[in-house]
């Protein structure tokens, strides 16, 4: 049997290959609003779907906005999302990536303006404010997808059927961290918007660490496991970057789940050693979600499936990984397993493709708004863990939605 | 005070040196810069899959790919240099890469001819790029690094800041203004195994410096490739070219390179130098620049 056959024979249960969008036959128009650095990268996986054109951009700040609208084709700018709603007309759905603790009156305003909506998460600041989007969400008759990427990532999804297989068995743990070294400041060419640029840094509206970055890695954890944690621990500290700032740029949390289960996450500004990953512990295998790239790491005990003989493996340091490639069904049978490591698109390009394959073909949402609602509720009580000292109870009914 | 940033973009270091007062603005500022970098990384590069380039590239030949604005013009520029300079500056060289080593595994339509930028069509009005046949590929490596500190550039100067060095392997710089109680940025040219043969001082000015030996693929080939002959260039060794922008500036070193000389075509705003052994021609707008390293102190940040 040839290695390649054998490695398809093996890998005929996995998912099939990484969808390839392709809206020329329902084109799509949409809206951005908010043209900071999120704002810009929805822009840019924008640019490389077939069949869609982004005819309307908006932000506050004048250079970002002159500058967002060079990364269209001719879009029409708006200084407010009032006035860009204003003409729902020149679109069919809108991304929000504006500051965190104005998202709720910009989805509730994009909402009644009947149009079609994909928006960051957090979702909100507050659990009243994102409430509030998910109920209007709810009772809209459109698309609302909360930005939690990974829900869309072919190599999470991949991996998510090994985890909820026998291959990791019985979870043990869970380690996750985000690390990078920059300061989270922005400048500003108005000295008049230095506060508005710096919401981050901003212990009045900021989530800090926990919220901004946290939320989409605890989602990662719930939508493997579907537990969300019962309570929250949290430390904060200035390490670096100690130009008077109060938001903590390094962050420790302890979220802790009703089987005894425990989260460790970590998160910080000072290093980036590691970068962003989720790690999955569990009595056969752990699993390890880097954006692009999954491994599993099979215990020495755990029973070994004919397929894996074939696999493609990564060494690091004592541990060997079984790369999850996405598709590897497809590649294999052309025989490009190989080049198959690796996702050649960041997690966003996916998620606004399926928010796209929702507007256009009525596909299930990614992540629902109440699906973003309760990472959202969890990504606060950690900010807020973080901001005490003091552990943080997340009940049952925190998690409801109206 | 001073601070120094630095990040890995188009396979080369990018750094920036920051003159200003408030570290906390300076950190901003620069991480803003290195981030635009980042951004026409992912945009551009054609060893990324899923750039924008990538996407060009993959798709051009069998349809007219819409394009921004921003891509749109980059690529217009280059039309201009390439017209400019008679084809010795071709963003088309991607096939050719791929030839002689510099890229991944060769194609089948590599070998063909017509490959050339005289095969890209940019439709103006509808703002696409095609291809009008099947071996071209956009490699934009001769301008890219150029590019992307006038972004970088562009976002410095935005916040206010008045004095900056701003550079990508060494090979491109963008300087702003000039740092404390000295009359420019001064810049070493050549220098990698003694010490420097000529200086640049330079103020609000785009420098790019070309050598087919910058960089060799396994057989040994130079990565600058002259698209008249289809082989890399060995007209000189070394040249310079100096002007507002850095994208201008890189593509004109490259075309020098491949010319051996200074064409009558080469706008003249845009200064020059050639080597050729240890001779250099130096344009007459590029003398107030430009020292040889008996000629003045050398001193560096």
């Amino acid at each position: 049997m040839g290695q390649a056959a054998a490695a398809a024979m093996g890998m005929t249960l996995l998912p099939s290959a990484v969808a390839a969008f392709d809206f020329s036959r329902a084109p799509a128009r949409i809206g951005v609003i908010g043209l900071g650095r999120q704002g810009r990268d929805i822009l840019g996986e924008l640019a490389k779907f077939e069949g869609v054109e982004v005819t309307a951009v908006c932000d506050v700040d004048a250079k970002r906005l002159e500058a967002g609208v060079r990364r269209t084709r001719a879009a029409e700018g708006f200084a407010s999302h009032q006035a860009m709603l204003a003409k729902a007309s020149l679109f069919d759905a809108v991304c929000i990536a504006t500051p965190t603790h104005v998202h709720r009156q910009v989805a509730e305003d994009a909402i009644a303006a009947g149009t079609h909506v994909y928006c960051e998460a957090p979702l909100a600041h507050t659990v009243e404010d994102a409430a509030a989007i998910a109920l209007a969400a709810r009772g809209s008759g459109k698309v609302f997808q909360a930005g939690l990427d990974a829900r869309s990532n072919p190599v999470y999804t991949l991996a998510r059927s090994f985890f909820r297989s026998d291959a990791v068995r019985d979870l043990v743990g869970v380690h996750a961290q985000h690390h990078r070294k920059t300061s989270w400041r922005f400048p500003a060419s108005d000295p008049s918007r230095e506060a508005e640029m710096n919401w981050r840094l901003d212990p009045a509206v900021s989530l800090g660490l926990a919220g901004e970055w946290g939320t989409h890695q605890f989602d990662t954890v719930h939508w493997f496991t579907g537990r969300y944690p019962k309570s929250v621990r949290g430390v904060g500290s200035i390490r670096l970057h100690d130009d008077g700032r109060e938001v903590a740029d390094t962050i420790a949390c302890q979220l802790v789940y009703e089987n005894g289960a425990v989260m460790m996450y970590d998160a910080t500004l000072a290093n980036s050693y590691g970068g962003r990953f989720e790690t999955l512990f569990g009595t056969n295998a752990a699993i390890k979600l880097a954006e692009t790239h999954a491994w599993m790491f099979k215990e020495a005990d755990a029973p070994t499936q004919g397929w894996e003989v074939y696999a493609n493996r990564q060494q690091f340091h004592n541990d060997e990984g079984i790369t999850l490639i996405a598709g590897a069904t497809k590649l294999a049978n052309q025989g490009k397993l190989r080049e198959g490591v690796g996702l050649p698109n960041p997690p966003l390009y996916y998620a606004l493709g399926d928010f796209l394959k929702s507007v256009t073909e009525g596909a299930d949402v990614a992540c629902s708004a109440e699906e973003g609602y309760r990472s959202t509720v969890v990504g606060i009580r950690a900010a807020e863990a973080v901001a005490s000292g003091e552990e943080v109870q997340i009940a049952e009914s925190d998690l409801r939605v109206g | 005070m001073i601070l120094r940033l630095a990040a890995e973009a188009m396979g080369t270091r990018f750094e920036l040196v920051l003159s200003g007062e408030g570290q906390p603005l300076l950190r901003s500022a620069g991480e803003a810069a290195l981030e635009a970098v980042r951004e026409e990384h992912r945009r551009l590069s054609v060893f990324e899959p899923g750039s924008l380039l990538s996407r060009v590239n993959a798709e051009a030949a069998s349809r007219a790919v819409p394009v921004d604005q921003d891509l749109f013009d980059l690529l217009t520029l280059c039309r201009g240099v390439w017209e400019s300079s008679g084809g010795a500056f071709d963003p088309a060289v991607g096939a050719l890469m791929r030839r002689w080593g510099h890229r991944d595994q060769p194609h089948a339509s590599d070998l063909g001819a017509g490959g050339g930028f005289e095969s890209v069509v940019l439709d103006d009005r509808a703002m696409t790029v095609r291809f009008a046949h099947p071996s071209v590929a956009l490699d934009l490596g001769a301008v890219a690094k150029g590019y992307a500190l006038d972004r970088a550039a562009e976002i410095v100067r935005g916040v206010g800041l008045r004095a900056a060095l701003l550079h990508g392997g060494t090979s491109s710089i963008v300087a702003i203004g000039a740092p404390p109680e000295c009359d420019g940025w001064r810049v070493g040219l050549g220098g990698h195994a003694g010490p420097a043969a000529a200086q640049l001082v330079l103020r609000d000015v785009a420098v790019s410096v070309s050598a087919p030996s910058g960089r060799v693929s396994a057989s040994g080939a130079g990565h600058i490739m002259d698209p008249r002959t289809g082989a890399p260039a060995s007209e000189a060794d070394e040249a310079v070219a100096i002007g507002r922008s850095g994208a201008l500036a890189d593509a004109w070193s490259t075309a020098l390179v491949v010319l051996g000389r200074r064409p009558d075509t080469m706008p003249p705003e845009l200064g020059s130098a050639v080597r050729t052994g240890s001779a250099w021609v130096v344009s007459s707008s590029m003398r107030s620049t430009f020292f040889r390293a008996a000629a003045r102190p050398q001193s560096g940040v």
